[in-house]
């Protein structure tokens, strides 16, 4: 019994953060319909950021965290400027979209390694190695801090989307955008804002991730496919369906990991992504999903 | 005096296309009911949305109280007071009924004034109220129908322009649709109203506008237009419209 509630909690330390990963590559895809490949990339730049914070002037990662977001949000406005702003009339936008981030990922990464090299690194705050006990059953500390600090960070963004004008912006842009603008909205300064906030999540949690999991430049890859099953699996530019797979998967990967082997927990989130695009390509909570 | 809304001599394309409309032209008077009709195809949707701004006059003009509104996006007529509901409603469908009536207030820049304007449409529309929150999509077609138009008036717009409101809707539902229209002119908004079924448009329209292949053949008040010879000829060469 002890080891199911231990597994379990381990499996939501991780959804936590999963969750703050999949919300921002869900917000870009809801309402430009970017396949954004480069996010995991971004995170890891996010990551970095936090990591030397606290390398080089012993900043608190959590305190680096608004730092990673407004950094990363700014390098979103200017992707979204080069790379995106032109092309968005384009029919084939979508497709376009997923070759095009594909690229904008391996040059992050490239420009990550060439700047910091390709070794493994881990921001390591001292909460990062220690933990609670209750009982017999441990929570480490850094894994209850990212979670934590990301339900209330996707809590923010609930309500942000939910009562403020801008919030309303995006999500009119999300179901219905030529409606949007025939009502007076600047679609194309509602998709610019969705990227950046988008990308400024990535920041975000690269900055918790960075003292979660050891991360390097080329780590992005084993990422894509967890964030895209997570993705999927909520329907495609739903927030809340993508919270829930991810904790629904992480606790299953938790388990998978504790009681069949290390190496085939990450399998879980792939097989679930495999299963899903085979039986419910739709996602598993409907048709059409919306952001909230 | 200036014409309140002149429509002339509009030459009109999607892309790089071929004209859609060639020659299009109507008279509107403030505060009465217009009806365009025409086959399918004719070009009454294009017609609107030139007017709306949502697609360039290649040639022609559309001048509102005087200001020629060439090269205007609809967000720029919408704030001149011409407000539009497309085929296709333009609803909100996993917003609620009173989010999209906030989303048809976007452009106030007071939210007090905006939910008080707000409570009087759900004066108006009683059912609207009932359903406010309610999400858009999970409501009848005619009910869904009543809220665009009725997001429409959140602006105090002076020109709505419906197009075939009555699409896909049951033929009382469609009566309910034309008695707002009919009260929404009472209040003094001009109407441009897209009708499929053209009898039941100029029923309760006051003035016609016949529309064929992107040039308008001829307009007259209602009476005229409904009982004119020519309407028989171009509905499928002489069947019974009236
Ligand atoms: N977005 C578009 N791009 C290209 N062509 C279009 C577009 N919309 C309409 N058309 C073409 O323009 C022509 C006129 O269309 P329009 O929608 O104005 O007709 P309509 O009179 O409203 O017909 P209906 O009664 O079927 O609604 C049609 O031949 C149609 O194929
Ligand atoms: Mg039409």
């Amino acid at each position: 019994m002890e080891q199911i509630i231990q597994v379990t909690i381990l499996g939501i330390g991780l959804g936590g953060v999963f969750a703050l990963m999949g919300s921002g590559l869900s917000l870009v895809f809801g309402v430009m319909r970017i396949v954004n490949l480069a996010h995991p990339s971004l995170i890891i730049a996010g990551a970095f950021t936090a990591y030397w914070g606290f390398r080089l002037w012993g900043i608190d990662p959590l305190v680096m965290l608004p730092v990673a977001t407004v950094l990363l949000a700014a390098i979103g406005v200017l992707l979204y400027k080069v790379f995106f702003e032109r092309n968005a009339k384009s029919a084939t936008y979508s497709e376009m979209t997923v070759l095009l981030t594909f690229a904008i990922a391996m040059i992050i990464e490239g420009a990550l390694g060439a700047m910091f090299s390709n070794t493994q690194r881990v921001t390591s705050p001292s909460y990062a190695t220690d933990a609670f006990f209750i009982g017999n059953v441990f929570i480490p500390k850094g894994q209850l801090y990212a979670g934590l600090v990301s339900m209330l960070i996707i809590g923010l963004l609930a309500a942000f989307l939910k009562y403020s004008r801008l919030g309303y912006a995006i999500r009119a842009t999300t179901q219905n955008r030529d409606a949007a603008a025939l009502l007076g909205v600047n679609v194309n300064m509602v998709g610019l804002m969705s990227f950046a906030i988008g990308i400024g999540l990535a920041g975000a949690a690269g900055a918790l991730t960075s003292f979660v999991f050891s991360f390097f430049p080329a780590k992005h890859w084993e990422w894509i496919a967890v964030l895209m099953s997570l993705v999927v699996m909520g329907g495609m530019g739903s927030i809340v369906g993508t919270v829930i797979a991810s904790f629904g998967l992480s606790i299953i990967a938790a388990f998978v990991g504790a009681y069949v082997g290390s190496t085939w927990s990450t399998m879980t989130f792939f097989l679930a992504l495999f299963l899903v695009l085979l039986f419910r390509p739709q996602g598993l909570f409907g048709e059409k999903p919306e952001l909230l | 005096m200036t014409e309140f809304l002149k429509v002339e001599g509009i030459t009109a394309g999607y892309g790089d296309g071929p004209a859609i409309l060639d020659g299009a032209h109507m008279t509107v008077q403030q505060g009465k009911v217009h009806c365009i009709i025409g086959p399918n195809g004719a070009g009454k949707s294009t017609l609107l949305k030139v007017i709306a701004g949502m697609l360039p006059a290649r040639k022609g003009e559309v001048i509102f109280k005087g200001e020629n509104l060439k090269g205007l996006r609809p967000d720029q007529t919408l704030r001149r007071g011409i407000a539009f509901v497309p085929q296709e409603r333009a609803l909100f469908p996993k917003m609620t009924v009173r989010e999209n009536l906030r989303m048809g207030g976007y452009i106030l820049n007071d939210d007090v004034e905006r939910d008080r304007r707000i409570d009087e449409i759900f004066d108006r529309f009683p059912i609207l109220r009932e359903r406010a929150d309610q999400h858009a999509g999970t409501m009848s077609g005619g009910q869904q129908q009543t809220l665009a138009m009725a997001r429409t008036l959140i602006l105090r717009p002076e020109i709505v322009m419906f197009d075939e409101p009555s699409l896909g809707l049951a033929p009382k539902i469609v009566r309910e649709m034309f008695a707002i229209v009919r009260m929404i002119a009472e209040q003094g908004v001009t109407v441009l109203l897209v009708e499929q079924n053209a009898v039941m448009g100029l029923k309760h329209a006051d003035w016609g506008v016949v529309l064929d292949l992107g040039r308008t053949l001829f307009e007259g008040s209602a009476q005229e237009v409904l009982h004119d010879p020519r309407i028989q000829e171009l509905y499928l060469g002489g069947r019974k419209v009236a």
